[in-house]
C-alpha cells in the first residue's frame, strides 16, 4: 500500500511539466483536426502536460479530465509571468558587455572572453565532419525522406511579439 | 579615398595590440563620424557575399571563433556523440540555401544551455542543451536554427552594425590584415576575439525571430516534425532565468515566450501538414543511452 502510494507520487511528480493555456480552444479526444471535440478549455486555464505528438499536445485539466490540444495554444514557463525582474537584470549585465554571472561553470560571457584559443580542438572537429553521401545514406536508414516545404517569410521588423493584443485568435 | 582612410585608421590597430586600445579614443568627433560611415560601407561589403569576405575569409573568421570556443570549454570527448551530430546537422544543412558549405557541428563541454554558429559553416550545441532535448526532431530543429544564422549571414551583419563599432572596427582591421598576408597566430587569435563578442552581445532580435521560423522549415524538409522546436522552446521556458545554466542564452535572445508568440503568430498552423514528419530514429536512441 505504502510502495503504491510511493510510486503513484513518484510518476505524478515525473510526469508533471505544468503548462498554461493562452487562448480558449477545443479540447479533442485525438490529436488530429478531425478527431471528437469533448471539451473546450478557457484561457489561462493551468494543464498538466503529458505528452506531445506532431503538432498537439496532451494534457490533464483540474479537473481530471484529459485530451488534446495544440501545442502552440500553451506557454509553459509557470504562466505568462516570465519572472521580467530576473530576465532584466541577466539582460542588463549581459548587454553592458561586463560579466553575466560570476563564478559560474561553463561557457559564460567572462569564459568566452577570457579564452585561450584553441585550435587544434577545432581541427578535431572537422575529422568528425561528414560527406553529403554519407548524411543521406544514414537519413535513409533511419527513415529520414526529404520533404518539398516553401519558404515562410518572416514578418515585417516592427512587428515583434511583445504586445499579446497583436496576437489574433485565429484558431 | 575612403580605403586610405580606412587604411590609416585601421593601420594603427594592426601595428601593436597596445596601440589597437586607442582606436576608442579615435572613434570621437569627427573621426567617429567618419569611421561609421566607412564602417556602415565595409558592413554593406560584409553583408553582401560578392564584396565581402571571400569563402577562404569566412573560414577563417570561423575557425578563429571556433578555436576562441573551444579554447573555453573542449569537444565532449564521445566520437560517437560527434559524427551522430554530424550526420544529422549536415542532412539538414543540405535542405538549406548552402548545401555545399563546408558544414561542421559538435558538442561542446558545457553544463550550459546554448548554440553557437561562425561563419564558414561551423555550428556547436553544449553538452547541457544535448541533455535536454528527448528527439533528434528537437535536435535538428535546434541546428536548424544554427543553419540560418549561418545561411542568411546575422553573423557579419550583426559584426558591421552600430552596436558593435568596436568589434567591427577590430574584425575589418584583422581581415585588412589577413589580405595582406599578416595573418599570423596573432592575427587569427585577434579576429577569434572580435568574432567571439557577437555572443556575448547578442544577434539582432529579428534575426532570432527568422532563425526560428527558417529553422522549422529546414526541419520539415529534412523529414521532421518541424513543431519539436515549439517543445525546445518550451523546455527552455521552464528554466528560471536566475538559472546560472541560461544566463547567457537568455542575455542574447528573445525571452523563450516571445519566441513562441512569434511562431504562433508567423508560423502557427501552416506546417501542420508536415507535423506527421519524424520525431526520433534509432540512431538518436543509440547515442543518447
Amino acid at each position: 500500500m505504502k510502495i503504491a502510494l510511493y510510486a503513484m507520487l513518484v510518476s505524478s511528480i515525473a510526469l508533471a511539466e505544468p503548462g498554461t493555456v493562452i487562448r480558449k480552444t477545443d479540447l479533442r479526444d485525438k490529436p488530429f483536426l478531425d478527431s471528437t471535440v469533448i471539451g473546450n478549455v478557457a484561457s489561462d486555464t493551468p494543464v498538466d502536460i503529458r505528452t506531445r505528438k506532431g503538432a498537439w499536445m496532451e494534457v490533464k485539466l483540474s479537473t481530471g479530465q484529459t485530451g488534446w490540444i495544440k501545442l502552440l495554444n500553451v506557454r509553459t514557463s509557470s504562466g505568462s509571468t516570465s519572472s521580467s525582474a530576473a530576465l532584466s537584470n541577466v539582460i542588463k549585465t549581459g548587454s553592458s558587455g561586463k560579466t553575466v554571472t560570476t563564478g559560474v561553470k561553463g561557457l559564460s560571457a567572462e569564459q568566452i572572453e577570457n579564452a585561450v584559443p584553441n585550435l587544434a580542438e577545432v581541427q578535431k572537429m572537422k575529422t568528425y565532419a561528414a560527406s553529403p553521401g554519407d548524411a543521406q545514406l544514414s537519413a535513409q536508414n533511419n527513415q529520414l525522406r526529404r520533404v518539398s516545404v516553401p519558404e515562410i517569410a518572416p514578418t515585417s521588423v516592427n512587428s515583434a511579439p511583445n504586445n499579446p493584443n497583436n496576437n489574433p485568435m485565429r484558431r | 579615398m575612403k580605403s586610405i582612410l580606412l587604411a590609416t585608421i585601421l593601420g594603427v590597430s594592426i601595428c601593436s595590440p597596445v596601440q589597437a586600445l586607442d582606436l576608442n579614443k579615435l572613434l570621437t568627433g569627427d573621426n567617429l563620424n567618419k569611421s561609421l560611415s566607412i564602417l556602415s560601407n565595409a558592413g554593406d561589403a560584409l553583408s553582401t557575399s560578392a564584396k565581402g569576405l571571400s569563402a577562404a575569409q569566412e573560414e577563417s573568421l570561423g575557425q578563429s571563433v571556433m578555436a576562441n570556443l573551444l579554447g573555453a570549454e573542449p569537444l565532449v570527448n564521445d566520437a560517437k556523440l560527434q559524427r551522430y551530430v554530424n550526420q544529422v546537422g549536415l542532412w539538414v544543412a543540405m535542405q538549406s540555401s548552402q548545401p555545399n558549405l563546408n558544414w561542421r557541428f559538435g558538442v561542446i563541454d558545457s553544463p550550459n544551455i546554448n548554440s553557437f554558429a561562425a561563419t564558414g559553416g561551423y555550428i556547436l550545441i553544449t553538452r547541457g542543451l544535448w541533455d535536454r532535448l528527448k528527439t533528434e526532431a528537437e535536435l535538428a530543429a535546434v541546428l536548424g536554427h544554427e543553419i540560418t544564422h549561418v545561411t542568411r549571414k546575422h553573423h557579419a551583419k550583426s559584426i558591421a552594425s552600430a552596436k558593435g563599432q568596436q568589434a567591427s572596427s577590430d574584425l575589418i582591421a584583422l581581415v585588412v590584415d589577413y589580405n595582406n598576408g599578416k595573418s599570423g597566430g596573432k592575427s587569427l587569435e585577434k579576429l577569434g576575439k572580435a568574432g567571439s563578442e557577437v555572443f556575448i552581445r547578442g544577434l539582432d532580435k529579428n534575426d532570432e525571430y527568422e532563425a526560428d521560423i527558417n529553422g522549422m522549415v529546414l526541419a520539415a524538409r529534412a523529414g521532421y516534425n518541424p513543431y519539436a522546436l515549439v517543445s525546445v522552446l518550451q523546455l527552455l521556458g521552464n528554466v528560471s532565468p536566475a538559472d546560472s545554466s541560461v544566463a547567457l542564452l537568455f542575455s542574447t535572445h528573445p525571452s523563450p515566450k516571445d519566441r513562441l508568440d512569434n511562431i504562433d503568430r508567423v508560423v502557427g498552423d501552416k506546417l501542420e501538414g508536415y507535423a506527421d514528419g519524424a520525431e526520433t530514429t534509432k540512431r538518436f536512441n543509440q547515442v543518447k543511452r
